[in-house]
């Protein structure tokens, strides 16, 4: 199954592969240089990384399988809650609670794959019921206050002194998980796995005709998002130091995702990252509008979706590279 | 009463028919043949604005209407009964029937013929349309059609799926509407009966036409009879 | 018992046209507007607002039904037309994307400019015995109306032409065009009435509990519901969900708490995509 990359002339193909990965890590390695000292802006930094890795997920479950889970908040908060519940109730160590908790969002993930394999739920009745979903995990949050916080939320007092609540540290943590996802990503589109991802996503008949087992891989698009998800949100709990009902809501989360994809291009690998950065600074700056914030958001889904199909930047690339050939080729081609 | 010139057409930017020209006069009956894939659905589709033109011109009822919308044609009096009939399944044959002839309100005279011509709809004139055999949504569709008074009355393969004695008393109803005066274009894979029905023929192979002539002639010539006829 | 179970067909009838509203649109374009509750908060906020300017109350909500409707119409004739362009689940997909916006947009701007406006229709008068039971008037002029807005529905979709060519269209839009029918005209017709509904759904329920300028997003989940739960695209298994899911919704309540009842209706839709997609009345496949 593992594409095996011996011999000399497969090396810079892999080098170059892996080559936007270790760019942008280079990238996002050096904004703390600058900004260290600001509180205002380490959040924003963590910030853009952590939905930058929300991102990945949802490129990996949606971009590369084609499955709608606008849920991603809610695998993301069975993470968080998991953890911490683990942690602080029941007394299990951070890294097992943490364990514990991505294996958890890892099943549940899977679990709604497998159900929307088996039942043929096209995207529309998927996106359905990966909502109610999501929905029902924020009424549970807010219902099961002795277990959750509810309205109110939970402090974390797990991992406390861990790395994670120094601001630097974190940084550099969710900047080494978002790199080990980019790399994730770019190893699954680059397999067999990923071979067999775009061809069910784009005709799913004829993938099954021509042998692929749809609901196999289906179900592991799943599972490695999920888990994915699960993961950070665990961390971002252990980070943040709190965590409420709105910390992994569907407006919070999913929605800022998808604005997010629409602007920097769904099942891309540096998307994701590009998209968070755009995003995250826009909405620290779209505080001060208050609700207004809310239709600026409206506002950019139905304009992004209306004019770009794939995201305002991969046509905005498209657009280049077209430019850019007419140009080298005068006569056109 | 319906000229084309120079159409062609077809799907995801490949064109299927190529420079189709043919005319209807009024009160005329004229036949397509053709075989599976020839391109004679196609070449429904795109005269009743189904499916966009590539290139080429439709005159009907001497109007320019290259490009209109189904429901406008539909209203200026050219009805089509397609191959899949699209009938309303949850509606009654009553109903469909009456809907045939929006915006106007239903002509009790005309349904009246329709009755007499389809006797077997009458018996089921409550039935659903969904729950029908194949035969009769066949005459549903033709119904319907007539329902609105056309000028122009197009069928695609109207015997699809009927046994051969529905299908001989479908042509036996179609020539009773082309006695009293109304005009008709039939594409038919089965061609005695076309044949016998129509006054001219065109015989469409790869999206062209590749012969024409009145039925006799058609009949008569050793090709037509070979390929389509079945006969030596 | 008796109480809460009358309460909840009260509830009910609410419930039911607000999934009609939403599954007649699904029905006849394939789009499910996830700006249907805000649609119907606009409409209870414009009824509020003519009310402060002195209006009387039927004026005031007959106009905020209508203007409730042309904000529907006006979407139809704007941002759907591209989505009608697409075909099958592009289609959707687009729809459901671009409704998304267009209720943060509705409710974000409605918000920020009416922070705290809602809509409160008290209906005065003693309370009202129906069999047996205590009905405030609020509650029961409520129901006559969504009652008489159901029959009428019934009847116009039944028995007139044009709602014979809506029923057409979502049967079958090829055969609709073939007998002249206009779908697109159909299309906005029908989004201008399912807006309309949303508005009137907002405005019967203020008769009983006050519509606050931020419950866009719950009635839209609530449509969503109803009309998964009915069947996308059958108007009266909509009805029939909602009528159920009141019930539901109610007894829940009165028996286990707000927060679980919710998720039982979630869990009522998500079980009904999973086992029966379907719904309780619509066509399968």
């Amino acid at each position: 199954m593992m594409a095996s990359k011996t011999g000399a002339r497969r090396r810079p193909a892999l080098l170059a592969a892996y080559l936007p990965v270790v760019v942008a890590a280079a990238l996002l390695a050096l904004p703390p240089i600058w900004l260290s000292d600001s509180r205002l802006w380490m959040r924003i930094a963590i910030g853009w990384l952590v939905f930058a890795a929300y991102g990945i997920a949802f490129n990996v479950i949606f971009g590369s399988t084609g499955q709608l889970f606008l849920c991603i908040g809610a695998l993301a908060g069975i993470g968080g809650y998991g953890t911490v519940i683990l942690a602080d109730q029941v007394g299990i160590p951070a890294l097992p609670a943490v364990l514990l908790a991505t294996l958890t969002s890892c099943l549940l993930g899977s679990a709604l794959s497998w159900v929307a394999v088996r039942r043929s739920l096209g995207v529309i009745f998927t996106g359905i019921v990966t909502l109610t979903f999501s929905l029902s995990f924020s009424n549970l949050v807010l219902g099961q206050r002795g277990l959750t916080g509810g309205e109110t939320g939970l402090l974390v007092s797990t991992g406390s002194a861990s790395l994670l609540r120094n601001r630097l540290s974190a940084y550099y943590i969710f900047l080494a998980l978002v790199v080990v996802f980019l790399a994730v990503f770019r190893f699954l589109q680059r397999s067999h796995i990923g071979w067999a991802f775009r061809a069910l996503r784009d005709d799913e008949v004829a993938a099954g005709l021509a042998g692929i087992d749809v609901a196999r891989f289906r179900v592991i698009g799943g599972m490695i998002g999920s888990a994915m998800l699960g993961l950070t949100g665990s961390l971002f709990a252990v980070y943040e130091g709190f965590i409420g009902p709105t910390t992994y809501d569907f407006a919070g989360i999913d929605i800022r995702v998808i604005v997010m994809l629409a602007f920097g291009g769904i099942g891309t690998l540096l998307g994701p990252v590009i998209g968070a950065v755009f995003f995250r600074v826009l909405d620290e700056y779209l505080i001060e509008f208050g609700q207004l914030r809310e239709v600026v958001y409206g506002v950019l889904i139905v304009a992004l979706f209306l004019g770009f199909r794939r995201g305002l930047l991969p046509s905005v690339q498209n657009l280049f590279a077209r430019v850019l050939r007419s140009r080298s080729n005068p006569k056109g081609d | 009463m319906l000229e084309v010139d120079a159409l062609s057409t077809g799907y995801l930017g490949e064109d299927v028919i190529h420079d189709i020209e043919f005319r209807v006069d009024d009160g005329e009956a004229v036949a397509i043949i053709g075989s599976n894939g020839a391109g004679k659905t196609t070449l429904f589709r795109a005269l009743c604005g189904i499916l966009p033109v590539s290139g080429g011109s439709i005159r009907f009822a001497d109007r320019e209407v290259t490009g209109l919308p189904t429901h406008r044609l539909a209203r200026a009096g050219l009805a089509y009964v397609p191959a899949e009939r699209h009938l309303f399944p949850q509606m009654t044959v009553g109903e469909n029937l009456a809907l045939g002839s929006y915006p106007e309100r239903p002509d009790t005279r005309v349904l009246s013929m329709v009755w007499s011509l389809f006797p077997r709809l009458a018996e089921r004139s409550r039935q659903q349309a969904g729950t029908m055999s194949g035969g009769e949504q066949q005459m549903l569709a033709v119904g319907r059609a007539l329902m609105s008074k056309p000028r122009l009355l197009m069928l695609d393969e109207p015997t699809t799926g009927l046994a051969p004695k529905l299908a001989a008393d479908a042509y036996t109803a179609l020539g009773e509407l082309r006695a009293q005066g109304l005009t008709l274009l039939v594409t038919e894979q089965q061609l005695p009966l076309a044949l016998d029905l129509a006054d001219r023929g065109y015989v469409l192979a790869n999206g062209r036409f590749e012969l024409e002539g009145t039925c006799a002639e058609l009949e008569a010539n050793p090709e037509v009879r070979r390929a389509y006829l079945g006969v030596a | 018992m008796t109480a809460v179970i009358l309460d909840g067909l009260v509830l009910g009838l609410q419930f039911g046209l607000l999934g009609v509203g939403m599954t007649l649109v699904y029905g006849l374009g394939g789009v499910l507007n996830l700006a249907h509750g805000q649609i119907a908060v606009f409409g209870a906020i414009v009824t509020s607002l003519a009310m402060t300017s002195g209006a009387r109350a039927f004026w005031a909500a007959l106009i905020g039904v209508a203007f409730a409707g042309l904000v529907g119409l006006l979407l139809d004739r704007t941002l759907m037309r591209p989505v009608y362009r697409r075909e099958g689940e592009e289609r959707v997909l687009l729809g459901l994307l671009l409704t998304l916006g267009v209720g943060f947009v509705i409710e974000g701007l409605l918000v920020w400019r009416y922070p705290i406006q809602q809509l409160s229709l008290n209906i005065g008068g003693s309370a009202v015995e129906i069999l047996g039971v205590r009905m405030r008037t609020g509650s029961l002029l409520a129901s006559v109306i969504s009652v008489a807005v159901a029959v009428v529905l019934v009847l116009f979709f039944r028995y007139t032409s044009l709602g014979k060519a809506v029923r057409s269209v979502i049967q079958d839009e090829v055969g609709a065009r073939l007998v002249g029918v206009n779908p697109n005209a159909v299309r906005s017709l029908i989004f201008f009435v399912s807006a309309a509904l949303a508005g009137l759904v907002a405005v019967t329920r203020s008769m009983t509990s006050p519509i606050l300028v931020t419950a866009g997003v719950n009635l839209t989940i609530l449509a969503l519901i109803v009309t998964v739960v009915g069947g996308l695209g059958s108007v009266s298994g909509a009805f029939l969900a909602g009528l159920l899911l009141g019930v539901v919704h109610t007894v829940s309540s009165f028996l286990i708490g707000s927060y679980i009842t919710t998720i039982v209706l979630l869990a009522a839709a998500a079980l009904t995509i999973v086992l029966r997609p379907a719904g309780l009345l619509g066509r399968p496949g």
